[in-house]
């Protein structure tokens, strides 16, 4: 379990340095605008069609755009001035991209959890029994593991959306249910298909540390006790090797968010997202505007920068103070 | 063990890994829906024809003849015909190596050269400056989705600033060597250097970051060894005990890491090059996987996962003859 | 000789990129000493370089159905008649044909002189084999396209060396406009030779492996990057303009682009409205454009709830502002439409005005249909047609903002609708009964546009079910009086007006970047021909 030499090592390396303090501040920003994007934003963020008179999109504050369109058989040369309304602009569909940059937060976020979870459902007690086992059943599992990491993480996602697709699950949007918010999409998309893909490809690297902790902890003095005593092995795996695991697995935890997050945000750059809601989406739908309005691509992008570093800051502070030697999957 | 048991062991290992791959390959396409006649034949097939498709292309025998068919190919090398083009697999693999390797050689040189001196520096400034920036630099590396960077860098280097060009490459390396060994001029290398250079720096900004991160926390651990302490006190001079022990030291974990990390490269490298249209096996995947090219994926995701598996069993076997304790375990 | 010899980037080019980079010390020391090896030849007068959106990977020209590869093909395998969009065919391959009244036969003269690039000559024997393989899978080989796009054509027979005799099921008129279309010329025995019977199909990857009679030759093939052509001296007819053309392929239109502002290439297609600005502020090249005959617009197909309530479909064609779609995201690149086919397609009826948006209208028919607070969900492709995504977005988008309707758009790959269109009505089978798709009518008859996706009889892959719509067209197969054909067809498509198997939405312009030298004109049908250019 979480011992108070641990509780005191992370408030230590909290106050010391500036890094953890930035990374949580940080989580909390991107949290909160996550949750109450319905009230921060402005616009409903997938109503199309806000465009200007001479039919394109808005330029962000502070910078006229000059294009030019087909009318009546000839090109003619316009210049869009911005509005207050849409203070960063519309896309080139005339969404609100301020909008789309908050609810894009959630998209992350949300895949970024469910997906860890539901990696950490699978890796652990695969690793543990692995490595509480040992011999035949340990090999015949880590094999399994190998295959898996034979797979760059990428293309086995790839593959796996190809065959069962991607549509999202619809789930209500409480704060709207709520009535806090008017005009807001009712419900939330959610990644179902893209959220189990990333747990699929990750959870190997959780199976690896369980097993690590397993193997060591399987020749203590209290667990062969617990063996003579004629103890189960599986209250033994649940209440002396697991919570004997948690450290390094919380850090690694921590750090696969933020593998998962940028993960996602690949898979949705290459046309495997399900929502059209992702900051990755969004980053490809701005591609073919870079040169004209690169504002569509350059936002999201800081978003995914700002929620990635966040996470990491997190993950450096709990190993830092944990000091757990694990390795993990950078993406 | 000896290093011949454990190399015959780890070859062992390593066989059976692929033949997960292919099968898990085969298992997808075997539960992808579509009918594959269909997918082959595209817009506009008659039945007849997508009949005549599934008898030719054995879809209609049971699946585990299929699959003993299927499994017997990848054995000879035999990788099957791509639906998008005709081609046999492997020619069509083995055209699209030499760009990704390429591209993946260019980005760990760019992250070698400026992650190791950057490390270095961080490690021996600790709490300097210099060292807050190397850090800040690193976190920005690792949380930097590459496909974004890659557009900032076109869109930075390429389309503001006009520094390197943004189209598709127009020549490769080895013909651009070819333009130098039959002309003597160093003009298509030139060519190929401004096309490469934004890909391998955006394919590359990771490792560096990762790089940075290990040889900091490398050197800072092995500089607080006795050893160093010990040279100081006999006055070697600090440069000395810094490059050529501690950094000696350092670079073992080093190597391992990028070793595992291959696998991690190689993903990178399929979005570098789609945003980049840069024309390597990545490139080509996607092109499959656009396509449901199914021959053309399983032969590229199996190439993969055989590139992996070899990587690794040499790193594995260099590390395990640099520190023969490890064989022990 | 590989490779020394071609070059798409010029000492300008150069020059331009090393000024820039001048500035980094590392480049610019190696600018000194760079020298083009090339740099002596002439390249730019009589070298053409032009970049498709896909990059044709195959040998056979009747394997796949795709605007880009006939690009390239056209110029190595050439079709057998010269077809001229609203007028009809002309003489080329074929120097004459005789129409044999009431035997469904048409004899076609061949000219005595045509030869295949690797020397031997063009017989009779050729090109009923050519058609021949795409309607009768037991031939041995096989072509991918099937008889899709050979329509009613049933069969051919060489009589004598330069005459063919062509089967078809249908009206002499609808074949001559099949003919226009896929039919040319491949050498029977070089076809044989370089099919492989394991993989069933004709394959190679090497410039000697294309073997067509058109006025140029595959002289260096690279797959997936470029394909190389020059001019075939034995060509029968006139020399065509360039002695060496480039083709090469980029799936962004921002990097098409590019490549046409530093004078990599002189030609790309595709060019989407967004860069139409970049390619007319950058030197030396311009846009050219032109209304095509391709539509775009969403079948629903009615074996399903609730596309099976004309109401329905006649209130989501109510529901979505086409006008606007073509104003705002196709930047006025397009025009709005509301029947199956575009202007200048016989049968094309001038009194169909598009659907007009009206809110109010479309709910009380969703009233009506009894499918009130339905979820929908519209199936979009992405990068294949102009701004496809968008369009579908705010399709659906606008269909949402109708009260008693919610829809979402779900954006696929293009392998996914491709699929949907081609998975016919059973309705326990359909998985995507809404999607967007577009359809070019390059064979410049309605028939074309109406007949895969409407008509019942040995047509799996239809997209709607209406024994009414079906007869029509069936009836206007039959009819050999062209202008009695015309008003039928112009009957079907008012029919499909109103029967709304369609949300039709737009014809889309063909828009390209072209370097100002060159003269040539864009066409309906999306070909572009070399022969058809000057300098």
């Amino acid at each position: 379990m979480i011992s108070d030499r641990v509780k005191s090592n992370l408030k230590q390396t909290f106050s010391e340095s500036l890094l953890p303090k930035l990374g949580l501040l940080l989580l909390v920003s991107i949290v909160f605008m996550a949750i109450f994007a319905p009230v921060l934003a402005t616009h409903d963020p997938t109503r199309t069609g806000h465009y200007s008179d001479q039919g394109t999109a808005y330029p962000p504050l502070g910078q006229d755009l000059t294009t030019q369109i087909a009318q009546d058989g000839d090109i003619v040369e316009v210049t869009v001035e911005p509005t207050s309304e849409h203070i960063l602009g519309t896309n080139n569909v005339g969404q609100d991209v301020y909008s789309r940059f908050l609810y894009g937060a959630r998209v992350s976020l949300i895949v970024g959890l469910l997906g860890t979870s539901m990696a950490l459902a699978i890796g652990v007690p695969f690793g543990l029994v692995a490595g509480y086992y040992g011999g035949r059943v340990d090999d015949a599992m880590m094999r399994i593991a190998d295959i898996m990491l034979a797979f760059p993480a990428l293309v086995l996602a790839l593959a796996l959306i190809g065959v069962f697709g991607q549509t999202p699950i619809q789930v209500p949007d409480p704060i709207v249910l709520a009535g806090l918010a008017d005009g807001m999409p009712e419900s939330i998309p959610i990644p179902g298909m893209v959220t189990l893909v990333v747990a699929l490809v990750t959870w190997v690297w959780f199976a690896r540390v369980a097993r690590g902790e397993a193997l060591s902890i399987r020749n203590e003095e209290y667990v062969k006790a617990a063996k003579s005593f004629g103890t189960s092995d599986r209250t033994i795996l649940l209440k002396h090797v697991l919570p004997n695991s948690l450290t390094p697995i919380i850090v690694l935890a921590t750090i696969q968010v933020a593998v998962i997050i940028l993960l996602e945000a690949s898979l949705a750059y290459l046309g495997f997202s399900g929502t059209t809601l992702s900051w990755g989406y969004e980053i490809e739908r701005g591609q073919d505007y870079l040169r004209t309005r690169p504002w569509i691509s350059m936002l999201p992008g800081i978003g995914i920068v700002l929620a990635v570093i966040s996470v990491n800051l997190l993950g450096d502070w709990f190993r830092d103070a944990l000091d757990p030697n694990i390795e993990g999957e950078g993406r | 063990m000896t290093m011949g048991k454990f190399l015959i062991r780890r070859l062992l290992q390593g066989i059976f890994v692929i033949w997960g791959v292919i099968t898990i390959m085969f298992g997808l396409r075997a539960v992808s829906p579509g009918d594959p006649a269909t997918l082959m034949l595209g817009e506009g097939a008659t039945q007849e024809l997508i009949e005549h498709v599934r008898e030719q292309e054995g879809l209609n025998e049971p699946i585990y003849v299929q699959y003993f068919d299927y499994l017997q190919g990848m054995v000879v090398g035999d990788f099957g015909y791509s639906w998008i083009s005709n081609r046999e697999v492997e020619a069509m693999v083995i055209e699209r190596i030499p760009a990704t390797v390429e591209l993946a050689v260019a980005a760990t040189v760019v992250a070698i050269v400026i992650a190791i001196p950057l490390g270095v520096i961080s490690a021996t400034r600790r709490n300097e400056s210099a060292d807050y920036g190397a850090t800040l630099f690193s976190l920005l590396g690792i949380s930097t989705p590459n496909f974004w960077l890659g557009l900032m860098l076109i869109l930075i280097l390429g389309v503001w600033a006009g520094i390197f060009p943004t189209g598709r490459r127009p020549v490769g390396f080895a013909e651009a060597v070819m333009t130098l060994v039959q002309h003597g001029s160093l003009y298509d290398l030139g060519i190929w250097l401004q096309y490469i250079t934004l890909p391998a720096l955006t394919l590359g900004t990771y490792f560096t970051a990762l790089i940075t991160r290990l040889t900091r926390s490398g050197m800072v651990d092995e500089l607080g060894k006795p050893y160093v302490t010990a040279s100081r006190a006999k006055g070697l001079p600090s440069v000395l005990v810094r490059y050529k022990h501690v950094l000696r030291n350092t670079m073992i974990p080093i190597i391992t890491v990028l070793g595992l990390q291959m696998g991690t490269l190689l993903g990178g490298a399929v979005i570098t090059e789609t945003v980049f249209n840069w024309p390597g096996l990545g490139l080509r995947l996607i092109d499959a996987l656009n396509a449901r090219d199914w021959p053309l994926m399983q032969g590229i995701v199996v190439f993969i996962a055989i590139a992996f598996v070899s990587i690794n069993i040499i790193v594995d076997s260099l590390y395990t003859y640099l520190n023969p304790q490890v064989r022990e375990e | 000789m590989k490779g020394a010899n071609r070059r798409s980037i010029d000492r300008r080019t150069l020059l331009k990129l090393t000024g820039a980079a001048g500035a980094t010390a590392g480049l610019g020391t190696i600018a000194g000493c760079l020298d083009d090896p090339d740099a002596d030849e002439d390249d730019d007068a009589d070298e053409l370089t032009i970049t498709l959106s896909q990059f044709p990977d195959t040998i056979d020209p009747l394997d796949h159905i795709t605007g880009d590869y006939f690009d390239v093909y056209d110029h190595i395998y050439e079709p057998l008649f010269d077809f001229e969009p609203g007028e009809g065919i002309f003489s080329r391959v074929v120097d004459d044909w005789e129409i044999q009244e009431g035997e469904g036969v048409t004899e076609l003269y061949l000219r005595d002189d045509v030869v295949f690039h690797n020397g031997d000559d063009l017989t009779a024997e050729d090109i009923a084999w050519t058609i021949e393989r795409t309607v009768d899978p037991d031939m041995g080989v096989v072509s991918d396209i099937g008889s899709f796009g050979l329509g009613s054509i049933e069969g051919a027979e060489a009589l004598d060396d330069t005459t063919v005799a062509v089967e078809y099921g249908a009206a002499p008129g609808l074949a001559e406009f099949e003919f226009g279309n896929y039919a040319r010329a491949i050498n029977r025995e070089w076809a044989i030779e370089n099919h492989d019977a394991e993989n069933e199909a004709i394959s190679g990857a090497d410039a000697e492996d294309f073997n067509g009679t058109g006025p140029y030759e595959v002289v260096d093939f690279t797959s997936g990057e470029e394909i190389v052509l020059e001019r075939f001296d034995n060509y029968w007819g006139d020399e065509p303009p360039f002695e060496r053309v480039t083709f090469n392929a980029d799936g962004e239109s921002s990097g098409r682009v590019n490549s046409l502002e530093t004078e990599e290439t002189d030609l790309t297609i595709n060019i989407l409205p967004e860069d139409v600005a970049t390619v007319q502020d950058a030197d030396g090249v311009e846009i050219r454009r032109v209304t095509s005959f391709r539509n775009i617009f969403c079948p629903m197909k009615n074996t399903v709830e609730p596309f099976d309530s004309q109401e329905f479909r006649q209130a989501m064609n109510y529901a979505v502002d086409n006008e606007s779609i073509v104003d705002e995201i196709l930047s006025g690149y397009g025009e709005a439409r509301g029947q199956p086919v575009a202007p200048g397609i016989n049968g094309f009826n001038d009194d169909i005005e598009p659907y007009e948006q009206d809110l109010g209208t479309a709910e009380s028919l969703v009233e009506e249909s009894g499918y009130g607070d339905m979820d929908i969900e519209l199936t979009v492709p992405q990068g294949r047609y102009l701004n496809d995504a968008e369009v579908g977005e705010t399709v659906a988008d606008q269909i949402d903002q109708l009260d008693n309707v919610n829809c979402d758009a779900n954006i696929v790959d293009f392998g996914v609708v491709s699929d949907a269109n081609s998975a016919g009505v059973d309705p326990d089978t359909i998985e995507i009964p809404f999607y967007l798709i577009g359809w070019g009518t390059i064979t410049g008859d309605t028939d074309y546009g109406v007949q895969g996706f409407f008509t019942i009889p040995d047509n799996e892959a239809r997209t709607f079910d209406d024994e009414e719509l079906s007869d029509a067209i069936l009836e206007s197969q039959q009819i050999e009086d062209p202008d009695e054909r015309r008003e039928q067809l112009e009957d079907v498509n008012e029919l499909a007006h109103e029967k709304a198997p369609f949300l039709f939405l737009h014809t889309q312009e063909s828009i390209y970047g072209v370097r100002e030298d060159i003269q040539w004109e864009p066409r309906e049908d999306e070909t572009v021909y070399i022969w058809g250019m000057d300098t």
